[in-house]
Protein backbone atom coordinates (compact mmCIF):
# COMPACT_ATOMS: atom_id res chain seq x y z
CA UNK A 1 0.00 0.00 0.00
CA UNK A 2 1.55 2.97 -1.15
CA UNK A 3 2.53 6.24 1.36
CA UNK A 4 -0.56 9.03 0.76
CA UNK A 5 -0.01 12.79 2.54
CA UNK A 6 -2.50 11.82 5.44
CA UNK A 7 -0.33 8.82 6.21
CA UNK A 8 0.41 9.42 10.47
CA UNK A 9 4.15 9.20 10.10
CA UNK A 10 4.10 11.93 6.88
CA UNK A 11 1.55 13.75 9.04
CA UNK A 12 4.00 13.69 12.24
CA UNK A 13 6.42 14.77 10.63
CA UNK A 14 8.16 11.57 10.54
CA UNK A 15 9.10 11.24 6.98
CA UNK A 16 11.12 14.33 6.39
CA UNK A 17 13.06 14.63 9.69
CA UNK A 18 14.37 10.75 10.14
CA UNK A 19 13.37 9.04 7.05
CA UNK A 20 12.66 9.20 3.55
CA UNK A 21 9.04 8.39 1.75
CA UNK A 22 8.93 4.55 1.67
CA UNK A 23 6.03 2.23 1.28
CA UNK A 24 5.56 -0.46 4.04
CA UNK A 25 6.99 -3.74 3.24
CA UNK A 26 6.29 -6.06 6.67
CA UNK A 27 4.41 -5.59 9.84
CA UNK A 28 5.43 -4.41 13.18
CA UNK A 29 3.90 -4.83 16.20
CA UNK A 30 5.39 -3.05 19.36
CA UNK A 31 4.23 -3.55 22.82
CA UNK A 32 5.12 -1.98 25.73
CA UNK A 33 3.33 -4.10 28.58
CA UNK A 34 -0.33 -4.20 27.85
CA UNK A 35 -0.35 -1.21 25.63
CA UNK A 36 0.61 -1.64 21.61
CA UNK A 37 2.27 1.39 20.30
CA UNK A 38 0.02 2.90 17.28
CA UNK A 39 1.13 6.18 15.10
CA UNK A 40 1.30 9.25 17.76
CA UNK A 41 0.10 7.01 20.94
CA UNK A 42 0.95 9.04 24.39
CA UNK A 43 3.57 7.60 26.51
CA UNK A 44 5.09 8.34 29.76
CA UNK A 45 8.65 7.98 30.30
CA UNK A 46 7.45 5.48 33.57
CA UNK A 47 5.73 2.89 31.18
CA UNK A 48 8.83 2.42 28.85
CA UNK A 49 11.52 2.13 31.46
CA UNK A 50 11.82 -1.66 30.03
CA UNK A 51 12.87 -2.83 26.24
CA UNK A 52 8.88 -3.23 24.60
CA UNK A 53 8.12 -6.39 22.87
CA UNK A 54 8.48 -5.98 19.21
CA UNK A 55 7.61 -8.87 16.66
CA UNK A 56 7.89 -8.46 12.81
CA UNK A 57 5.72 -10.14 10.24
CA UNK A 58 7.62 -11.65 6.97
CA UNK A 59 7.32 -15.12 5.78
CA UNK A 60 11.00 -16.29 5.55
CA UNK A 61 13.29 -16.47 8.56
CA UNK A 62 16.20 -16.36 6.45
CA UNK A 63 15.12 -12.88 5.80
CA UNK A 64 17.09 -10.53 8.47
CA UNK A 65 16.10 -7.22 10.16
CA UNK A 66 17.50 -4.45 12.10
CA UNK A 67 15.19 -2.44 14.33
CA UNK A 68 16.16 1.03 15.35
CA UNK A 69 14.77 3.22 17.88
CA UNK A 70 15.45 7.16 18.04
CA UNK A 71 14.52 10.33 19.28
CA UNK A 72 14.70 13.28 16.53
CA UNK A 73 14.13 15.89 19.04
CA UNK A 74 16.25 15.79 21.56
CA UNK A 75 16.91 18.02 23.61
CA UNK A 76 13.79 19.62 23.01
CA UNK A 77 11.43 19.60 19.89
CA UNK A 78 12.25 23.48 19.25
CA UNK A 79 16.11 23.23 19.63
CA UNK A 80 16.81 20.13 17.94
CA UNK A 81 20.80 20.14 17.88
CA UNK A 82 21.66 17.01 18.91
CA UNK A 83 19.17 15.12 16.54
CA UNK A 84 18.61 12.23 17.11
CA UNK A 85 19.31 10.08 20.00
CA UNK A 86 19.91 6.83 19.48
CA UNK A 87 18.16 4.71 22.18
CA UNK A 88 18.37 1.07 20.89
CA UNK A 89 19.62 -1.07 17.99
CA UNK A 90 19.37 -4.85 17.32
CA UNK A 91 20.12 -6.52 14.51
CA UNK A 92 19.63 -10.14 12.43
CA UNK A 93 16.76 -10.37 13.88
CA UNK A 94 14.84 -13.01 11.38
CA UNK A 95 11.48 -12.67 10.16
CA UNK A 96 8.32 -13.19 11.69
CA UNK A 97 10.02 -13.12 15.04
CA UNK A 98 10.99 -10.28 17.60
CA UNK A 99 13.86 -8.34 19.28
CA UNK A 100 14.46 -11.71 21.58
CA UNK A 101 16.10 -13.74 18.29
CA UNK A 102 18.23 -10.81 17.53
CA UNK A 103 21.65 -9.11 18.58
CA UNK A 104 21.06 -6.29 20.70
CA UNK A 105 24.36 -4.02 19.66
CA UNK A 106 23.02 -0.79 21.74
CA UNK A 107 21.27 -1.71 24.77
CA UNK A 108 17.86 -0.22 25.65
CA UNK A 109 18.10 3.26 27.29
CA UNK A 110 14.21 4.41 27.96
CA UNK A 111 13.51 7.81 26.62
CA UNK A 112 13.38 10.38 29.30
CA UNK A 113 12.76 13.61 27.84
CA UNK A 114 13.13 16.89 29.93
CA UNK A 115 11.68 19.57 27.68
CA UNK A 116 8.74 19.29 25.43
CA UNK A 117 7.29 16.45 23.80
CA UNK A 118 9.18 14.44 21.85
CA UNK A 119 8.57 11.91 18.92
CA UNK A 120 10.30 8.15 19.29
CA UNK A 121 10.46 6.73 16.24
CA UNK A 122 10.83 2.66 15.74
CA UNK A 123 12.16 2.16 12.00
CA UNK A 124 12.86 -1.16 10.77
CA UNK A 125 15.57 -1.84 7.66
CA UNK A 126 16.02 -5.01 5.97
CA UNK A 127 19.53 -6.55 6.06
CA UNK A 128 21.29 -8.06 2.84
CA UNK A 129 23.10 -10.74 5.15
CA UNK A 130 23.99 -11.64 8.58
CA UNK A 131 26.17 -9.51 10.75
CA UNK A 132 26.56 -7.38 8.18
CA UNK A 133 25.74 -4.25 10.60
CA UNK A 134 27.63 -2.51 13.36
CA UNK A 135 27.40 -0.29 16.12
CA UNK A 136 28.22 3.43 15.67
CA UNK A 137 30.19 5.14 18.14
CA UNK A 138 27.91 6.87 20.36
CA UNK A 139 24.39 7.80 20.78
CA UNK A 140 23.64 11.57 19.99
CA UNK A 141 24.06 13.24 16.44
CA UNK A 142 22.97 9.72 15.14
CA UNK A 143 21.77 9.95 11.45
CA UNK A 144 18.99 7.39 10.31
CA UNK A 145 19.65 8.34 6.41
CA UNK A 146 23.48 8.07 6.59
CA UNK A 147 23.19 4.49 8.99
CA UNK A 148 21.02 2.95 5.94
CA UNK A 149 23.31 4.08 3.75
CA UNK A 150 26.13 3.45 5.12
CA UNK A 151 24.99 -0.26 5.81
CA UNK A 152 23.42 -0.74 2.27
CA UNK A 153 19.81 -1.34 4.71
CA UNK A 154 17.84 0.92 1.61
CA UNK A 155 14.40 2.18 2.75
CA UNK A 156 12.76 0.90 6.14
CA UNK A 157 10.73 -1.90 5.66
CA UNK A 158 8.36 -0.72 8.12
CA UNK A 159 8.01 2.03 11.11
CA UNK A 160 6.12 3.49 14.44
CA UNK A 161 6.54 6.64 15.96
CA UNK A 162 5.08 7.47 19.35
CA UNK A 163 4.85 10.94 21.67
CA UNK A 164 6.80 10.67 25.03
CA UNK A 165 7.41 13.66 28.03
CA UNK A 166 8.17 14.26 30.78
CA UNK A 167 6.35 12.50 33.91
CA UNK A 168 5.33 14.99 35.96
CA UNK A 169 4.57 17.62 33.05
CA UNK A 170 1.34 19.10 32.85
CA UNK A 171 0.57 16.73 29.75
CA UNK A 172 1.97 19.27 27.34
CA UNK A 173 -1.35 20.91 27.72
CA UNK A 174 -1.82 24.59 27.18
CA UNK A 175 -4.94 25.63 27.64
CA UNK B 1 -12.78 11.79 3.63
CA UNK B 2 -16.10 10.14 5.12
CA UNK B 3 -16.60 7.02 3.06
CA UNK B 4 -15.19 3.92 4.31
CA UNK B 5 -13.47 1.78 1.33
CA UNK B 6 -12.23 -1.79 2.55
CA UNK B 7 -8.74 -2.44 1.58
CA UNK B 8 -7.30 -5.03 -0.12
CA UNK B 9 -6.73 -7.51 2.96
CA UNK B 10 -10.28 -7.08 4.24
CA UNK B 11 -12.12 -7.73 1.06
CA UNK B 12 -10.43 -10.91 0.87
CA UNK B 13 -11.58 -12.23 4.44
CA UNK B 14 -15.15 -10.51 4.12
CA UNK B 15 -17.56 -13.47 3.39
CA UNK B 16 -21.58 -13.92 2.94
CA UNK B 17 -21.83 -15.36 6.08
CA UNK B 18 -20.47 -12.85 8.37
CA UNK B 19 -22.31 -9.94 6.35
CA UNK B 20 -25.80 -11.57 6.35
CA UNK B 21 -25.36 -11.83 10.21
CA UNK B 22 -24.82 -8.28 10.55
CA UNK B 23 -27.80 -7.64 8.23
CA UNK B 24 -31.33 -6.77 9.65
CA UNK B 25 -33.91 -9.61 9.27
CA UNK B 26 -35.90 -7.79 6.74
CA UNK B 27 -33.01 -7.30 4.37
CA UNK B 28 -31.82 -11.40 4.47
CA UNK B 29 -34.51 -12.78 2.67
CA UNK B 30 -33.67 -10.61 -0.21
CA UNK B 31 -30.44 -12.72 -0.65
CA UNK B 32 -30.66 -15.96 -2.18
CA UNK B 33 -30.69 -19.41 -0.29
CA UNK B 34 -27.27 -21.03 0.92
CA UNK B 35 -27.87 -23.79 -1.41
CA UNK B 36 -28.17 -21.92 -3.94
CA UNK B 37 -25.16 -19.39 -4.22
CA UNK B 38 -22.33 -19.86 -6.62
CA UNK B 39 -19.31 -19.84 -5.41
CA UNK B 40 -18.26 -16.55 -7.11
CA UNK B 41 -20.36 -14.34 -4.95
CA UNK B 42 -18.65 -15.07 -1.68
CA UNK B 43 -16.21 -12.30 -2.46
CA UNK B 44 -17.96 -9.83 -3.68
CA UNK B 45 -21.33 -9.15 -1.71
CA UNK B 46 -21.64 -5.65 -3.32
CA UNK B 47 -23.91 -6.86 -6.87
CA UNK B 48 -26.48 -8.43 -4.51
CA UNK B 49 -27.15 -5.17 -2.19
CA UNK B 50 -27.49 -2.93 -4.07
CA UNK B 51 -29.20 -0.54 -1.34
CA UNK B 52 -26.24 -0.99 1.26
CA UNK B 53 -23.77 1.22 0.58
CA UNK B 54 -23.64 2.69 4.07
CA UNK B 55 -22.48 -0.34 6.19
CA UNK B 56 -18.80 0.34 6.83
CA UNK B 57 -16.26 -2.19 6.69
CA UNK B 58 -13.69 -0.68 8.62
CA UNK B 59 -16.10 -0.19 12.10
CA UNK B 60 -14.08 -2.48 14.30
CA UNK B 61 -17.89 -3.89 15.86
CA UNK B 62 -18.21 -5.84 13.10
CA UNK B 63 -15.35 -8.29 13.84
CA UNK B 64 -13.74 -10.16 10.92
CA UNK B 65 -10.93 -11.28 12.88
CA UNK B 66 -8.26 -8.94 10.99
CA UNK B 67 -5.55 -8.10 13.75
CA UNK B 68 -3.79 -5.73 12.10
CA UNK B 69 -4.55 -2.15 12.54
CA UNK B 70 -1.54 -0.40 11.31
CA UNK B 71 -2.22 2.45 13.46
CA UNK B 72 -5.22 4.12 15.78
CA UNK B 73 -6.16 6.41 12.14
CA UNK B 74 -6.64 3.13 10.20
CA UNK B 75 -9.25 1.71 12.64
CA UNK B 76 -11.53 4.78 13.52
CA UNK B 77 -12.95 7.04 11.30
CA UNK B 78 -11.86 10.25 12.20
CA UNK B 79 -11.76 12.28 15.79
CA UNK B 80 -14.66 14.56 14.95
CA UNK B 81 -14.72 17.49 17.25
CA UNK B 82 -17.93 18.21 20.07
CA UNK B 83 -19.92 21.01 19.19
CA UNK B 84 -21.79 22.30 16.37
CA UNK B 85 -20.50 21.94 13.26
CA UNK B 86 -21.29 23.33 10.25
CA UNK B 87 -20.10 22.86 6.67
CA UNK B 88 -19.82 27.04 5.96
CA UNK B 89 -17.76 29.47 7.98
CA UNK B 90 -19.82 32.75 6.76
CA UNK B 91 -19.03 35.51 8.04
CA UNK B 92 -16.96 34.00 10.88
CA UNK B 93 -13.76 36.61 10.83
CA UNK B 94 -12.03 36.38 14.18
CA UNK B 95 -11.41 32.84 16.32
CA UNK B 96 -13.23 33.86 19.70
CA UNK B 97 -12.49 30.87 21.52
CA UNK B 98 -15.57 31.88 24.02
CA UNK B 99 -13.34 34.78 26.23
CA UNK B 100 -13.64 38.39 25.74
CA UNK B 101 -11.11 39.72 23.74
CA UNK B 102 -8.71 41.04 26.95
CA UNK B 103 -8.53 37.43 27.84
CA UNK B 104 -8.12 36.17 24.29
CA UNK B 105 -5.23 38.31 23.57
CA UNK B 106 -3.63 36.86 26.52
CA UNK B 107 -4.67 33.17 25.81
CA UNK B 108 -2.86 33.52 22.51
CA UNK B 109 0.00 35.24 23.45
CA UNK B 110 0.54 32.47 26.60
CA UNK B 111 0.07 30.07 24.19
CA UNK B 112 2.59 31.08 21.51
CA UNK B 113 5.14 31.55 24.11
CA UNK B 114 5.06 28.03 25.05
CA UNK B 115 5.37 26.68 21.64
CA UNK B 116 8.39 28.73 20.94
CA UNK B 117 9.74 27.86 24.27
CA UNK B 118 8.79 24.21 24.06
CA UNK B 119 8.56 23.55 20.25
CA UNK B 120 5.40 20.99 20.64
CA UNK B 121 2.38 21.47 22.64
CA UNK B 122 -0.79 19.77 23.32
CA UNK B 123 -4.22 21.79 23.62
CA UNK B 124 -7.69 22.23 22.14
CA UNK B 125 -8.25 22.42 18.29
CA UNK B 126 -9.47 25.29 18.32
CA UNK B 127 -6.92 26.90 20.59
CA UNK B 128 -4.43 25.64 18.22
CA UNK B 129 -5.68 26.34 14.48
CA UNK B 130 -6.53 30.00 15.87
CA UNK B 131 -2.98 30.50 17.20
CA UNK B 132 -1.26 29.62 14.04
CA UNK B 133 -1.62 33.20 12.83
CA UNK B 134 -0.05 34.34 15.63
CA UNK B 135 2.96 31.83 16.02
CA UNK B 136 3.65 32.84 11.99
CA UNK B 137 3.63 36.56 12.80
CA UNK B 138 6.14 36.73 15.42
CA UNK B 139 8.38 33.84 13.54
CA UNK B 140 8.29 36.64 10.46
CA UNK B 141 9.14 39.38 12.77
CA UNK B 142 12.37 37.51 13.59
CA UNK B 143 12.78 37.24 9.94
CA UNK B 144 12.85 40.12 9.86
CA UNK B 145 15.83 40.99 12.42
CA UNK B 146 15.69 44.56 13.20
CA UNK B 147 15.69 46.44 16.22
CA UNK B 148 12.39 47.72 15.85
CA UNK B 149 10.54 44.12 15.09
CA UNK B 150 12.65 42.82 17.77
CA UNK B 151 11.24 45.48 20.36
CA UNK B 152 7.97 44.67 18.69
CA UNK B 153 8.27 40.86 19.82
CA UNK B 154 9.35 41.76 22.96
CA UNK B 155 5.78 43.22 22.89
CA UNK B 156 3.97 40.33 22.74
CA UNK B 157 6.18 37.06 23.88
CA UNK B 158 6.19 36.76 27.68
CA UNK B 159 9.60 36.01 28.39
CA UNK B 160 12.67 37.89 26.86
CA UNK B 161 14.96 34.69 26.69
CA UNK B 162 12.31 33.20 24.19
CA UNK B 163 12.18 36.23 21.91
CA UNK B 164 16.09 36.35 21.89
CA UNK B 165 17.08 32.84 21.25
CA UNK B 166 13.87 33.12 18.23
CA UNK B 167 16.10 35.54 16.56
CA UNK B 168 18.85 33.97 16.69
CA UNK B 169 18.33 30.57 15.06
CA UNK B 170 14.85 31.78 13.17
CA UNK B 171 17.48 32.89 10.07
CA UNK B 172 19.02 29.75 10.08
CA UNK B 173 15.86 27.99 10.67
CA UNK B 174 12.88 29.23 8.47
CA UNK B 175 15.65 31.18 6.39
CA UNK B 176 14.12 29.74 3.15
CA UNK B 177 10.46 28.40 4.26
CA UNK B 178 8.14 30.93 3.35
CA UNK B 179 5.21 30.79 5.51
CA UNK B 180 3.42 27.76 7.24
CA UNK B 181 5.73 27.70 10.60
CA UNK B 182 3.54 25.11 12.19
CA UNK B 183 1.99 21.92 12.17
CA UNK B 184 -1.35 20.67 13.43
CA UNK B 185 -1.69 17.11 13.86
CA UNK B 186 -5.02 16.03 15.44
CA UNK B 187 -5.46 13.25 18.40
CA UNK B 188 -7.84 11.92 20.68
CA UNK B 189 -10.17 13.44 22.80
CA UNK B 190 -9.26 14.64 26.08
CA UNK B 191 -11.03 12.45 28.86
CA UNK B 192 -12.72 14.73 31.10
CA UNK B 193 -14.55 16.55 28.68
CA UNK B 194 -14.09 15.49 25.53
CA UNK B 195 -12.79 17.99 23.74
CA UNK B 196 -11.30 17.46 20.49
CA UNK B 197 -7.15 17.88 21.03
CA UNK B 198 -4.42 18.82 18.93
CA UNK B 199 -0.92 18.70 18.72
CA UNK B 200 0.73 21.87 17.17
CA UNK B 201 4.43 22.27 16.57
CA UNK B 202 6.88 23.90 14.65
CA UNK B 203 7.86 22.67 11.31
Amino acid sequence: MSVNNRDPLVVGGVIGDVLERFTRSIDLRVTYGQREVTNGLDIRPSQILNKPRVEIGGEDLRNFYTLVMVDPDVPSPSNPHLREYLHWLVTDIPATTGTNFGNEIVSYENPRPTSGIHRIVLVLFRQLGRQTVYEPGWRPQFNTREFAALYNLGLPAAAVYFNCQRDNGCGGRRC
Amino acid sequence: MATATPTDSMSRVWSMSSLKSSLPSAVTCRLPSPSSRRPVLVSSPSPRLPSFSGLSPVNPLISTGLPGWQSFEDGFKIIDGGGRVYAMRHGRRVPKLNRPPDQRKALLRGLTTQLLKHGRIKTTRARASAMRKFVDKMITLAKDGSLHKRRQALGYIYEKQIVHALFAEVPDRYGERNGGYTRIIRTLPRRGDNAPMAYIELV
